[in-house]
């Protein structure tokens, strides 16, 4: 047993945008040369034809998915509260969105589904008998800003760690427990281990700003400051920075929203894990080794290997978002990120 | 997000239609990395060369259908936008574009959410204006495009 | 718990004909004026491209119901033994409908099916397994003239229902015993308590008959004579009346094919009940309150409650039909028709 590898096609967003691979080309570049058979998708992105796809790309899938013995690990899934545009759906509308997506899930063979970590509490409680019916778990995804547990944590006022309930995975462990069901459960992104801001960012963030000196200040002194502190400096010290509260938020970034230490006691809860990843450098000193030097991989996969953890981590390389305002020549290599992150992960996991 | 690649470079064409040229239009992709129900789709912040088209001067074509309003866009709430795919956005113009160079500043409104917001109840009511950043998607600037008008 | 209400969407059947409204608009009407959440539909006139709709129909329907937190309740089903054409469908090709429907009624989150009563017991029986299975309780329909308990008075008042076997429920609560199933039951419609013809189905005879008067006669006389002897009398004192056979069953009629004190019995396989009306009228003296002069609601709804029946009674208007021969603007008003029984079921099941 121990760690199991996978990828989310997620990472290979950019070459779908350019047509370059399809989600068959994906699948073989996990089985072939990633040597491993975890599959996770983003709903739609990858269906054909969501939330309605035909018969037939359910079963090509299943055929494809089979003729490679490949797992389907998780299947990502939204809730779009506006699709109805003259109303914002209620609760029950938002759990029938939900519990479509788990029998959609069913039926493309996942063996979980990743509901957001916006999703109210209720909404999944309302699904639970559906998924407990077609076997397939719900996992809410922590994702950073959120810590795993609150603690002594102070939430931010302003920006997305204000929208966000900190105690959620609390919630999820009281719900499973409540219940006594398998069928909720929990999605950590490494992403809540990440303490600084990608190399990546930061120079997608200098190229767009007035002035680019304004980031380095903020990257040298954010320890100072709380993330409502910040930008109220930053228009004093640089009136017209004209940086976008977001932009603000992402380089000010200095300490992990999760401790690695708490995924001991959310292990038993993990229906899988995504293994959040920007930029992929070789290690100095050891060639063919690689590392995302901005998130912290190797606590975090120490503390889960110690205590048991056999799930998947599937990567879900983000860095290409930051690269597409540049000329098509100077694109990230999606392909070669993932298999250096599967150098890491294989690596790390064997300890 | 694909700041670069949102609308095809080679894709500026003007619109003829019953013999009259109508205005010009362009080929788009999603600045997102999934598709959404076409009724969120609620048009763009179009600049071109200095002037702005405003949402109801704009009409949508996808999925093998006419060009169409975003009121009616508004209404397709089980059509979906796959992300494979392309959409033309057809903007009103008497006399349609200059042959030659133009500098287009895109932005999507597309109300895909990650879950319930506090501006939720207004937007129903008042949805945002296009270049409000609200909507945005992954690509939070307006992005400038500079495109050559193609011959039909 | 109490008796809960409903509406089958069978009542708005010439609203959705004229367009006037489609399932979407009378499941609003349902939430938004009669204040509750029973939902009962025909199959083949709420499911678009029946057997066969698309997913988004399906997802439509449950995210329509979810948004007005209605109850699928029932799901009126048929069997149409000749449509094939080349073969009366034999019980296996009948059981196969029903299964169809019970995992289509599955998918639309519907709680029950409604068979009608003419379905074979095999073949309910066959069905058995598929409807365990979906967690969709199949309630065969008691309907009229059909009794809960047969009794002499319904035998020798047949009619043109000589094929029809009496003992249904009984067949059904024998099922039902033997299985030790939960998912097999009955729906019995309050057109059993019907004691007497509708004033529109009367007003209907008359415009169509030659002698109107031999309507009158079949009233005044309709206790003096069994119903096939009246079918013959009425020949021989009116030949050329140009009344039906049917016509004549239905005017003649004067008592109720079921006794309100069988239900007791049958209460725990009742799978729900139809709600079945012609016309709503003021009950003199008492402004607000409405009543259908024609079918006895008090009794039933008084043994209901006594014997502890929680589930729902849906509303079937049917009164339209008989006045359909008229123009556009004498037909009646299937909304407020419906809102005036909402009116009846609540104060007789003692909603506050």
């Amino acid at each position: 047993m121990g760690i199991k590898r996978g990828v989310s096609l997620y990472s290979y967003q950019q070459a779908q945008f350019f047509k370059k691979m399809d989600w068959k080309d994906m699948i073989r570049e996990v089985h072939d040369n990633l040597k491993t058979d975890g599959i996770e998708i983003i709903d739609e992105a990858t269906i054909r034809d969501y939330p309605f796809p035909s018969e037939q790309f359910i079963y090509d899938f299943r055929e494809y998915m089979a003729r490679y013995n490949m797992k389907a690990v998780t299947m990502d899934i939204y809730l779009d509260v506006h699709q109805f545009r003259d109303h914002v759906m209620n609760y029950r509308e938002a759990a029938e969105r939900l519990k479509n997506d788990i029998r959609l899930a069913a039926k493309l063979g996942f063996a979980n589904v990743r509901p957001l970590c916006l999703v109210p509490i209720e909404v999944i409680e309302m699904a639970l008998p559906v998924a407990e019916e077609c076997n397939v778990r719900m996992g809410k995804e922590i994702h950073a800003p959120l810590p795993i547990f609150k603690g002594n944590k102070q939430q931010p006022k302003h920006g997305m760690a204000a929208a966000l309930d900190f105690r959620m995975a609390e919630q999820i462990l009281e719900l499973a427990d409540k219940t006594g069901s398998k069928h909720v459960g929990l999605v950590p992104d490494f992403g809540i281990f990440q303490h600084h801001p990608s190399q990546v960012a930061i120079d997608y963030a200098k190229r767009h700003a007035k002035n680019p000196e304004v980031i380095d200040w903020i990257l040298e002194n954010s320890k100072d400051y709380t993330l409502d502190e910040m930008p109220v400096v930053l228009d004093e010290k640089f009136p017209n920075h004209g940086l976008d509260a977001g932009t603000v938020e992402r380089m000010s970034l200095h300490e992990m929203s999760g401790d690695p230490e708490d995924l001991k006691k959310i292990i038993p809860y993990i229906v899988s894990m995504h293994g959040k990843f920007y930029q992929m450098t070789e290690i100095p000193g050891k060639p063919g080794q690689y590392e995302d030097k901005s998130i912290d991989y190797e606590t975090p996969m120490r503390v889960l290997r110690e205590n048991g953890f056999e799930g998947y981590i599937d990567s879900e390389y983000e860095g290409q978002r930051d690269q597409q305002d540049m000329g098509y020549e100077k694109l990230p290599d999606e392909v070669e990120e993932v298999r250096r992150h599967h150098e890491m992960l294989k690596r790390l996991s064997e300890g | 997000m694909f700041d670069q690649y949102l609308i095809r470079k080679d894709s500026l064409h003007n619109v003829v239609e019953d013999g009259k040229v109508t205005g010009f239009k362009f080929a788009v992709r999603i600045a997102d990395y999934r598709g959404c129900f076409l009724s969120l789709h609620n048009g763009y912040y179009i600049n071109c060369d200095g002037v702005e088209y405003p949402k109801d001067l704009q009409r949508f074509e996808i999925n093998g259908k006419p060009p169409r309003t975003f009121d009616e866009i508004k209404t397709c709430v089980w059509e979906h936008w796959n992300y494979d795919d392309e959409g033309w956005v057809y903007v009103t113009k008497e006399g349609g574009l200059a042959p030659g160079k133009h500098v287009i500043g895109l932005q999507q409104s597309i109300l895909a959410q990650y879950g319930y917001m506090p501006w939720d109840e207004e937007w129903v009511k008042n949805p945002p204006v296009p270049g409000s950043g609200a909507g945005s998607g992954k690509t939070a600037v307006i992005c400038q495009f500079e495109l050559e008008l193609q011959n039909d | 718990m109490a008796i809960k209400r409903g509406v089958s969407l069978y009542s708005y059947q010439q609203a959705q004909f004229f367009k006037q409204m489609d399932w979407k608009a009378m499941i609003r009407e349902v939430r938004e004026h009669l204040g509750t959440d029973g939902i009962e539909i025909i199959d083949e006139a709420t499911i678009r491209d029946y057997p066969f709709p698309s997913e988004q129909f399906i997802y439509d329907f449950r995210e329509y119901m979810a948004r007005y937190n209605m109850k699928a309740v029932t799901m009126d089903i048929y069997m149409d033994v000749h449509q094939f054409r080349d073969h009366v469908m034999n019980i296996q090709e009948v059981a196969e409908r029903l299964k169809n429907d019970i995992r289509l009624a599955a998918k639309l989150g519907f709680a029950n099916v409604r068979p009608l009563c003419a379905v074979p017991i095999e073949a309910i029986e066959l069905a058995l397994p598929t409807a365990e299975k979906y967690n969709v309780r199949m309630g065969k329909e008691i309907h009229a003239p059909m009794p809960i308990k047969p009794r002499k008075y319904n035998e020798e008042n047949r009619g043109m229902r000589r094929t029809m076997d009496f003992r249904m429920a009984e067949q059904i609560l024998e099922l039902a015993d033997r299985t030790g199933s939960k998912h097999v039951g009955l729906v019995p419609d309050f057109g059993i308590f019907q004691h007497s013809p509708s004033q529109v189905a009367i007003d209907y005879a008359k415009r169509h008959a030659k002698k109107p008067e031999a309507v009158d006669f079949i009233r005044e006389n309709c206790t003096s004579y069994t119903k096939d002897e009246m079918v013959r009398v009425v020949n021989e004192k009116y030949p050329d009346s140009g009344l039906t056979e049917m016509t004549v069953e239905q005017m003649w009629l004067h008592r109720s094919c079921a006794e309100p004190e069988d239900l007791i019995d049958i209460i725990p396989y009742i799978v729900s009940m139809h709600g079945k009306f012609y016309q709503m009228t003021e009950i003199p003296g008492k402004p607000g309150q409405y009543e259908d002069k024609s079918i006895d609601y008090e009794n039933p709804i008084r043994i209901l409650r006594e014997n502890g029946f929680d589930g729902y009674i849906d509303s079937e208007y049917e009164g339209q039909r008989s006045q359909q021969d008229m123009g556009y603007e004498n037909l009646p008003n299937e909304i407020e028709e419906v809102r005036r029984h909402h009116e009846m079921l609540k104060r007789l099941s003692g909603e506050a």
